[in-house]
This record gives C-alpha cells, sequence and structure tokens, in this order.
C-alpha cells in the first residue's frame, strides 16, 4: 500500500488538492504538462478574478508558491502521465520524462479547454482583427490598455457577445460555460474604468450571473458602470466601408432587425472539455460523459469520484466551473483521497 | 410570400404608387407596394442621460425589460399598446424614433403606480413615463398636457402670491384647456356636481330652513370674492421672485 497521491494538471483545482493532500502530512506529486504553474487564470492572462476582484497573477501565483515551497510536493513540468497500471492504493505511473510514480491515489485536475472563436466564423473571429475574444481583453484589462488590434484606437464602442462557444447545438457544445456572463459582466466595468467615453454592449440570450454574482456583477454593471443589456444573439459580424465592425441581428424585444457598427467585437468564449481529454481517457481508464467532460461516479457518498476506484476528478475537468468552487473540489478531493487511502490501509489490517 | 407580422409595419415604411418602374421595367399594377426596410442602424446611447435629467426618469438605465410594470399597469389593460416596458427600452438604447410613434398614448398613463411598486430593479416606470412626457412637451413633440397647464397655473399663483385661490385655478385651467365653463354649469358635470352638494334629503323630509341654510352659497361666493381681490399671503414680498429664479436656474442646471 503506497500513500503517496499523484496530482494531474496545476490549476487551481490541481493546486488546491496537492496543497490539501501535503497539508495532512502525504507526499504529493504534481505532474503539470506546461511550463508554467496556475493553469487557466496564468496561462491566459486573466485580468482581475472573479469575485475577489485581486489580479489573477497575485492570487494564483499565491497558491502556486504554497504549493513550490512544500517540500513534501514534488513538481513534474512540461510532463505527462502516459501509462497508469495497477489498483487504489498500488497505482504505478508512467511519466513522459520516463520517471515512475507510485502512488496510493490519483487527483485529476486537468481543467478546460477555451472554446476556440475560429468555429463560429460568421462572428468574424480570424477574419477580422478588431474581433478578439475575452481573453484577449483579460490582457488587455491587464496591461491597462484598451485599444483596437487593426490600429491602436481606444474603441468608442464595444459589444460583448455572450455564449461563444455555448448552448449551441450547430457546433455540439449543449452547455453553458457558467462564469461568461459574470466574466463579461466585470469585463464591461473594466473596459469603463480604463476607458470611460467607451460604450459597452452585451448581446445576450439570458444573463446568467448566479448567486452573489447577480448584484455585484450584472447589476453593478449596468447601474453604475451603464452597461447596455441588448437581447440579441447576433447572427454575423460584417465590416462597413469605414473600417469599422456591423453586428447584425435581431433586436428580439423591438422586433427589428439591427446592424450596428461598433469598435470591438468580443467573444465570450465558453469552457469546452480539456481537449487531451479522450487521452486522458485512455491513460487513466476512466470515463466521459456525454458533452466529453470527465464523468463522475457515484457522488453521494463516494463524492469527486470518477469512474475508476482510487482516481477523483474535480474543477473544470468535470463540467464549467469557477475558481472558487474548482478549489473547493481540489480540498475535497485531497480529503477523499486521503481518507479512503487510510480506510484501505485499515480493512488491509 | 405572405408577410406574417404585418402589424410590425409602421404606414411610413409601405410606399404605394399607381405608376412604378423598377431599373426600367414597369411593374405597376401588382408589384406597386415597396416596404421600406425596418433595420435599426444605430442606437443613441446618451439619449438616457436626457430622459434621467428630468424628474422621475433619474433609474430609467436600471430596467433589465422583465415586463412586471407592463403586466401590472393600469392602462395596459386597457390599451395594449401601452407598453412601459417597450418605452423604457427604447430610452436606453436611444431608439428615438420609435419611441415618438406612441407620443401620443404616454400621457395616458394615471400614476397609479403600481408598476413602481412591482418593479424589481426599482425603476421607477410611472416617473419615467412623467418625464418623457415632458420631454417631449419641452422638445415640441406634444402639446402640453392638461395637466402640465395645471401644474403651470397653480405655480403661477402661488409664485405670485404665496397661495392659491381654487376658483381661479380652475377657471384659468378651463379656459387654457378650451372648456367652456358655463357649458359645464349648465350641460356638464359642474352642473350636476354643485347640484349634489345640495343636502337634498333635509328637502325630502321637509326641513326646508336646515336645506336652505347648507345650501352651497358661502363657499361659492368666498371664491368669488377671491378672484376679484386676489388676497396675498402676508410679507409675501420679493419671496415669489426668488423662488422664480430658484426654478429657473435649477431648470437650467438639469437641461443645460
Ligand atoms: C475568459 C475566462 C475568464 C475567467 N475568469 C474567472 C474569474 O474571474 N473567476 C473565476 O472564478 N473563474 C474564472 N474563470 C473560470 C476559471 O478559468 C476556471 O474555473 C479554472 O481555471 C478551473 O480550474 P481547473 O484547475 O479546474 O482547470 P484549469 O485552470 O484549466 O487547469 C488545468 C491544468 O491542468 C493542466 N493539464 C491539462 N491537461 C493535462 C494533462 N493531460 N496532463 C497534465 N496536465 C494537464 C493544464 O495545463 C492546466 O494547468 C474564467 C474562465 C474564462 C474562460
Ligand atoms: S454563463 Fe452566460 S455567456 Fe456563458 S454560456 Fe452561460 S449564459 Fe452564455
Ligand atoms: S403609473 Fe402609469 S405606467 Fe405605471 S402602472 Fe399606473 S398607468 Fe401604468
Ligand atoms: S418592471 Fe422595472 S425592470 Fe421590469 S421591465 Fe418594468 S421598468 Fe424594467
Amino acid at each position: 500500500m503506497n500513500d503517496t497521491i499523484l496530482v494531474v494538471g496545476a490549476g487551481p483545482t490541481g493546486l488546491s488538492a496537492a496543497a490539501g493532500a501535503a497539508s495532512i502530512g502525504r507526499n504529493v506529486v504534481l505532474v503539470e504538462k506546461e511550463n508554467v504553474l496556475g493553469g487557466a487564470p496564468i496561462l491566459s492572462g486573466y485580468a482581475k478574478l472573479v469575485p475577489s476582484g485581486e489580479w489573477a497573477k497575485d492570487a494564483i501565483g499565491r497558491m502556486v508558491r504554497r504549493v513550490e515551497s512544500d517540500s513534501r510536493v514534488t513538481i513534474h513540468r512540461a510532463t505527462k502521465v502516459t501509462r497508469v497500471e495497477g489498483d487504489h492504493g498500488d497505482f504505478t505511473c508512467t511519466l513522459s520524462n520516463n520517471q515512475t510514480v507510485k502512488a496510493g491515489a490519483i487527483i485529476l485536475g486537468t481543467g478546460f479547454t477555451h472554446f476556440d472563436s475560429i468555429n463560429k466564423p460568421e462572428w468574424g473571429f480570424g477574419t477580422f482583427e478588431d474581433v478578439v475574444t475575452t481573453t484577449q481583453v483579460e490582457q488587455m484589462v491587464a496591461a491597462g490598455k484598451i485599444a483596437c488590434p487593426s490600429d491602436g484606437r481606444v474603441p468608442q464602442r464595444v459589444a460583448i457577445l455572450l455564449c461563444v462557444g455555448s448552448r449551441d447545438r450547430q457546433i455540439g457544445r449543449e452547455w453553458c460555460s457558467k462564469i461568461c456572463c459574470t466574466v463579461s459582466t466585470n469585463l464591461a466595468m473594466e473596459i469603463k474604468e480604463i476607458s470611460p467615453r467607451t460604450d459597452v454592449f452585451i448581446y445576450y440570450m439570458d444573463i446568467r450571473t448566479f448567486g452573489l454574482y447577480e448584484d455585484k456583477y450584472y447589476w453593478k454593471s449596468q447601474e453604475e458602470f451603464k452597461t447596455k443589456f441588448v437581447k440579441a444573439r447576433i447572427a454575423e459580424v460584417t465590416k462597413a466601408p469605414d473600417g469599422r465592425l456591423l453586428v447584425k441581428g435581431e433586436d428580439t424585444l423591438v422586433k427589428r432587425p439591427i446592424v450596428i457598427p461598433m469598435d470591438l467585437v468580443v467573444h465570450a468564449i465558453g469552457m469546452d472539455p480539456n481537449a487531451d481529454n479522450p487521452e486522458i481517457a485512455k491513460v487513466f481508464g476512466v470515463g466521459l460523459e456525454k458533452h466529453g467532460f470527465l464523468d463522475r461516479g457515484e457522488q453521494y457518498t463516494s463524492t469527486f469520484s470518477s469512474t475508476r476506484r482510487g482516481i477523483y476528478v474535480g474543477g473544470a475537468a468535470l463540467a464549467p466551473e469557477d475558481i472558487d468552487t474548482s478549489i473547493s473540489h481540489g480540498l475535497a478531493m485531497a480529503m477523499r483521497a486521503v481518507g479512503e487511502l487510510a480506510g484501505a490501509v485499515e480493512k488491509a489490517a | 410570400m405572405p408577410i406574417h407580422e404585418k402589424t410590425l409595419l409602421a404606414p411610413e415604411q409601405v410606399l404605394t404608387s399607381d405608376k412604378l418602374v423598377v431599373d426600367g421595367v414597369d411593374v405597376s399594377g401588382h408589384w406597386n407596394t415597396m416596404i421600406l426596410p425596418r433595420t435599426v442602424t444605430d442606437y443613441d446611447p446618451d439619449f438616457y442621460q436626457t430622459i434621467q435629467k428630468y424628474g422621475g426618469g433619474e433609474n430609467v438605465h436600471r430596467c433589465w425589460q422583465c415586463g412586471s410594470c407592463t403586466n401590472s399597469c393600469t392602462m395596459y389593460a386597457i390599451n395594449t399598446d401601452f407598453n412601459p416596458r417597450y418605452w423604457i427600452y427604447l430610452v436606453n438604447l436611444g431608439m428615438v424614433s420609435e419611441l415618438l410613434k406612441d407620443k401620443d398614448i404616454i400621457w395616458q398613463c394615471v400614476s397609479c403606480n403600481k408598476c413602481t411598486n412591482i418593479c424589481p430593479k426599482d425603476v421607477r416606470p410611472e416617473g419615467v413615463m412623467k418625464a418623457l412626457q415632458h420631454w417631449m412637451e419641452d422638445q415640441g413633440h406634444v402639446p402640453k398636457a392638461k395637466s402640465t397647464l395645471f401644474d403651470e397655473e397653480f405655480a403661477r399663483q402661488c409664485l405670485e402670491r404665496g397661495r392659491i385661490e381654487d376658483s381661479e385655478v380652475m377657471t384659468k385651467f378651463f379656459k387654457k384647456t378650451g372648456q367652456n365653463l358655463m357649458e359645464l354649469a349648465t350641460k356638464g358635470w359642474l352642473g350636476i356636481f354643485v347640484a349634489r352638494m345640495n343636502k337634498w334629503n333635509e328637502l325630502k323630509e321637509g326641513r326646508i330652513g336646515r336645506f336652505l341654510a347648507r345650501m352651497p352659497i358661502l363657499h361659492p361666493l368666498h371664491m368669488a370674492l377671491a378672484i376679484v381681490f386676489k388676497p396675498r399671503t402676508k410679507s409675501w414680498g420679493r419671496t415669489g421672485e426668488v423662488l422664480k429664479q430658484y426654478v429657473e436656474e435649477q431648470k437650467r442646471v438639469a437641461h443645460g
């Protein structure tokens, strides 16, 4: 019986799981495929996080440092797991750097992949320079400057299109990405803070700023920062002769077609299942659910179990998820992994 | 192909001509009707600020279009074209020409405030209706509403004399709104109103003295005298003028 915990993925979920297991005295091996730890908020350079308002590099940076400075945690960067043998209590994992790790339990915090807007060509991404994604605007905000990529001018008008790559049967994405409404209403405020004279329009089907994000983001964005909300799913983004963009659609509330000039169009991109998931399913022998996220086992007494005993899954690997929830998943998985191993040891004795 | 949503077409968008030539082809007769596009090609995103400057319009930008106001509205129950939810949307996106299509019914709001009580975002739609009406009057889109004429006469007397005389307010209001006082008294509601102020029961039961004593004579007499003598509040002095200046100043600050 081996009581080392193998954590795969060093995003908010994996970092939290690793710190959690180490804090109760277990040795942890953390395997991350990128060279940098921190997951999406760091890899994509997010600006201020919802709901703390802290810069991502500070907040997630703290999580990274906590794990890096913990002598119980061994970190493998730019590494993947290529083979898993054995069972609960006694896994042997081969890494892409040819090392072998023996572990009693495995925690998957392998997260998500950003939707690639190229897959919705009618909304102009890849065709027009001034059509960008929320992650690009996060980076602009982090750099303190909102500008149209085409010529560097400060946009008079920004249109944020919600549900890009979510809630769309045409592209096989039938889920809501949960966080993009909140992120977008927050971005609208950040844009306005940097450029007070810019008008921000959010084109929506529904606004899903769940829980306490309702007034903190949606209401505040509308009431204090004067973000305009237009109920329309945009059909097409084109370019006017003067170089500005035109968003075309139907304003469902006035029942009229609209063709409105904009300077910058932002896709609120959704959270896809991790593009690695088919590979992860094969290597770890776990199941995928119908959308392509990692599947769950029984949840009420075996919380965060995958479909394979001794392997746990949480965070955005399970479904679109926010950071706070991912962090709790991580901690809960550490608890489950350590607890079940202790139970197995007791039984064996 | 049939036009499914004919009701969405405004009459000025439908062009019909007896003789029509398109690209050199005579299409008179069957194809003589053309419909102009209904596309909204721009917003006026600052327009809501104009409305916010009128009392009652301050919260217009908070609306999230739930429709509670319209659903609860007294006027909507009678006239489904009366739609505060819709007008508030048009204000926020600055679709002014669309808004002005309904300029002749916005005044119908009866200020019952059902909308205000139900609105989950505290937009105060009743106030927005008032603000819209005032904006339209200021811009000359609609003639002054009767209530505005009433307010003006009321305020004028206040400022001039520090008090109002009901009878003078009434007579001036009737005059400005083109209502003939004599006609109202002899044939209209005013006659009935005054007649009902008598204690007819006393007369029926034979108490003629009591009936006569309670006839509405003194009060109307008092009112008539006040029209002639126009009493002022004691030591009113220049108060009215100062107040007037203040009101004008505030208006300038608000509307530029
Ligand atoms: C534009 C945008 C803005 C957002 N802003 C916020 C916000 O402000 N607040 C908030 O709460 N949430 C926000 N989110 C959501 C947030 O990004 C996620 O909740 C969070 O990243 C999930 O953490 P995770 O660790 O589960 O996954 P990830 O962050 O995706 O981390 C997964 C990690 O696993 C690694 N990995 C993947 N596959 C493998 C593999 N096969 N082997 C080894 N390693 C692997 C990845 O490289 C990555 O480091 C935002 C999302 C988007 C799209
Ligand atoms: S959170 Fe909002 S923007 Fe994102 S998919 Fe759901 S409804 Fe669409
Ligand atoms: S106050 Fe006016 S708008 Fe509001 S419910 Fe009454 S009639 Fe309708
Ligand atoms: S009730 Fe309030 S929030 Fe709802 S549509 Fe009316 S004004 Fe807007």
